[in-house]
């Protein structure tokens, strides 16, 4: 026996309906996984950033250790980059200028990474500074590996942002 | 009101922002680190003014093993960060109160004696600690 008009509307309403609730859900897991990422990358900039604040002249000292920059700019980026780091991990959390905050995060972990390398390939027996005093045993490997890590994050989180599938930054 | 902003002025905000407390840090830090030199003045010492000292001077040779067995200043003590642990000890052991402890490295570019001198003053909480200006070069020219 054929289905009357109403029957068909009605069925193709409750599949509309459940596939529509399977993309919800699915939207919802991505944003809270999304979302999860957003606070352990923030996270760990903000830690990072706070222990290098603490100790300027240390981190001024780490700097200088790569010999690529004259000692008062290494001074300056001392007192400078924890404070950015800091402020753009608390971006990502309140997620206001959230695009720039990733943007700068970005370019701020290939750096090191890149001058992590650098060191290295110039056989410069010397610790990145990256999470100050914290980070002062670590091997290489281990600083490629959480470098790497975070960059895939944020690459993540970037594509996402640009993607549209993102917060609106307000201010 | 609802403003929205493009990456790169969000960029340029926070950059800017990051200015104010990174400034108000170099103010507050100012006394403890010079925009001149990675040695405070008050921290280094010419080989002329650590020979001057004496008997007084413990001489601490921050370069690697092989450097300091090649050749060293006479009495100095190895204490390099390769085996930080074992030689601090042996370090200790020598070290007094009222000594002036006086650490060099390779050259003046070398950063192994500022290091030295900095743990020793935080971990060990020592506090006539120096940085040989010109570090072991220096010693050879005036030898």
């Amino acid at each position: 026996m054929s289905k009357t008009p109403n029957a068909q509307l009605s069925t193709s309403n409750l599949q509309l309906s459940g596939d529509a609730s399977t993309s919800n859900i699915k939207n919802r897991t991505s944003n809270i996984l999304r979302r999860i990422v957003d606070l352990i990358v923030a996270g760990v900039f903000i830690y990072a950033g706070a222990i290098k604040a603490l100790d300027p002249v240390q981190f001024a000292s780490d700097i200088d250790n790569y010999k690529i920059l004259p000692w008062p700019i290494s001074v300056a980026l001392a007192f400078y980059l924890p404070w950015l780091e800091i402020f753009c991990g608390f971006a990502l959390v309140v997620r206001l200028l959230y695009r720039g905050a990733l943007s700068i995060l970005t370019t701020l972990i290939l750096t090191f990474t890149l001058m992590t390398i650098a060191a290295k390939v110039l056989g410069l027996d010397i610790t990145c500074g990256c999470f100050g005093h914290a980070s002062q045993n670590w091997s290489f490997p281990s600083h490629l590996a959480t470098n790497l890590a975070i960059l895939a994050a944020l690459v993540v989180l970037s594509f996402k942002a640009a993607s549209g599938n993102r917060p609106q930054s307000v201010v | 009101m609802f403003v929205k902003f493009s990456l790169v002025r969000q960029a340029v905000i926070l950059a800017a922002l990051a200015i104010l407390p990174g400034a108000g840090e170099a103010i507050y830090f100012r006394g403890k680190i010079s925009w001149r030199s990675a040695i405070l003045p008050s921290e280094s010492v010419t080989v002329d003014q650590a020979r001057a000292w004496g008997e007084n001077t413990i001489w601490v040779d921050a370069r690697p093993d092989e450097e300091f067995e090649r050749d060293h200043v006479p009495g100095a003590i190895a204490l390099n960060e390769d085996r930080w642990n074992e030689l601090l000890t042996q370090f200790l052991a020598v070290w007094s109160p009222g000594k002036k402890v006086v650490v060099y490295c390779s050259s003046l570019s070398c950063n192994a004696s500022r290091e030295v001198a900095r743990r020793l003053r935080k971990e060990a909480q020592l506090s006539d600690v120096f940085v040989l200006e010109g570090g072991w070069e220096a010693w050879l020219k005036k030898r």
